[in-house]
């Protein structure tokens, strides 16, 4: 839980059309081989969001190891499913999976819990686009706006303010720079710190996760006047923007 | 399997629909951790380590699988490979054949089969070494499935055969 409290902060805010999580990287400086992160479609090799099945992705917060971890067996999960029902994974069933194993090294003796937090961002036909968090202990909940990670309390207050019943993705991804750029501890926004990813449905209405590479991060943060353009005044509103 | 490389299948059908969800199975892990597709070569190897696990109780298969492979360079490059229903690889240069006509296509293939075809010359000598072979096999027929894998697009065609 420790470990929590001080990890970089995941968001993630649901609209009626897609779900957006965002996610602070802590492990950072030039010397850092970041060449292997190549973002896109497949896995998401970042620090802190992953693609765990076609339908979903994660953003996680705690021992990174451990989250590596779960991330493996969230993605067996999904696949023993699609294997034994030829169905993509229902969002809720992946994190029930997951808590069931975060439950259990609570319950047996020898063995520490697992130190992470996570969200999951999914689509299933039964109840379209969902959000859920998961703890360390095993217990999981729905939100239509969340956060996990240090600042978890300012961020969450942000987000309470500013979230409206109908947001659109376009908007739901605004929100959620604006809460990030005000939560960060670094003054300036930029790919080297930030991770980005958003779940829509494609054409023909199948799910569509999109994990950011660094290039398309800073293109957004600059499309949103939060760039390194305004180098300083980050946290400044852009023209036309109110604050939050 | 994925949009370049192609997998045949035949054997007991009940393998056929349990075989073809083990490898999208084991595809989309492979995927999904590596970041990228799976080469056809890796995937031939997969298939292999597949069917030997199940070496004393195996899946009456003989997989047939051809694909586009990636060289440094970024080109591609045409690639085949068939296995015994126990995994045993067979990298082959010219052709590959399995099914319960497996014996005749081999003559007829050996006999019309030549190297460096052109995409549409490649498909009618697969399609005449197809429809040839399994006129003279009584477990096959009533027409046949050509799919020629280019660099830029894939394109089936369905064969009419005899129909006796």
């Amino acid at each position: 839980m420790e470990a929590i409290s001080h990890a970089g902060i995941v968001i993630g805010v649901l609209s009626k059309d897609g779900v957006v999580l965002a996610a602070e990287k802590k492990v950072t400086g030039k010397l850092l081989d970041m060449s292997g992160a190549t973002g896109g479609s497949y896995g998401g090799s970042g620090e802190k969001i992953f693609l765990l099945n076609s339908n979903v992705i994660s953003g996680v917060a705690g021992i990174t190891a451990d989250a590596n971890s779960l991330v493996n067996y969230a993605r067996q999960a999904a696949q023993r499913h699609l294997f034994s029902y030829n169905e993509d994974i229902p969002v809720e069933l992946l994190a029930q999976r997951l808590c069931d194993l975060k439950q259990g090294y609570t319950q047996y003796g020898g063995l520490r819990p697992f130190g992470v937090s996570l969200l999951y961002a999914g689509y299933d036909p039964h109840y379209q686009f969902q959000l859920y968090h998961s703890d360390p202990s095993g217990n999981y909940s729905g939100w239509k706006a969340t956060c996990i990670g240090a600042n978890n309390g300012t961020a969450t207050s942000l987000l309470k303010q500013d979230y409206k019943e109908d947001i659109s993705v376009e908007d739901a991804i605004e929100l959620v720079l604006k809460v990030m750029s005000k939560t960060m501890d670094s003054t300036t926004l930029g790919s080297e710190k930030l991770e980005f990813a958003t779940l829509t449905l494609d054409a023909s209405k199948q799910p569509k996760a999109k994990i950011y590479n660094p290039a398309e991060i800073d293109a957004l943060l600059q499309k949103h006047g939060l760039g390194k353009k305004e180098e300083g005044d980050a946290a400044a509103p852009a023209p036309g923007d109110l604050t939050l | 399997m994925s949009d370049r490389i192609y997998l045949g299948l035949p054997g007991l059908a009940t393998d056929v629909t349990t075989l073809k969800e083990v490898f999208r199975y084991r595809v989309n892990m492979y995927t999904i951790k590596e970041e990228r597709e799976i080469e056809p070569e890796t995937f031939a190897h997969l298939v292999s380590s597949t069917l030997y696990e199940k070496r004393f109780g195996p899946y009456f298969i003989e997989p047939v699988m051809a694909g586009l492979e990636k060289t440094p360079s970024g080109a591609y490059k045409p690639f085949i490979a068939a296995t015994d229903l126990i995994g045993c690889l067979n990298f082959a240069k010219d052709f590959v054949v399995a099914g319960t006509a497996s014996t005749k296509l081999y003559g007829v293939a050996e006999g019309l089969w030549e190297p460096d075809l052109e995409p549409e010359d490649l498909f009618e000598t697969c399609a005449q070494t197809l429809l040839n072979a399994v006129d003279r096999d009584a477990y096959s027929g009533w027409g046949a499935e050509v799919h020629l894998i280019t660099k830029d697009k894939v394109i089936k065609r369905t064969l009419k055969g005899r129909m006796d």
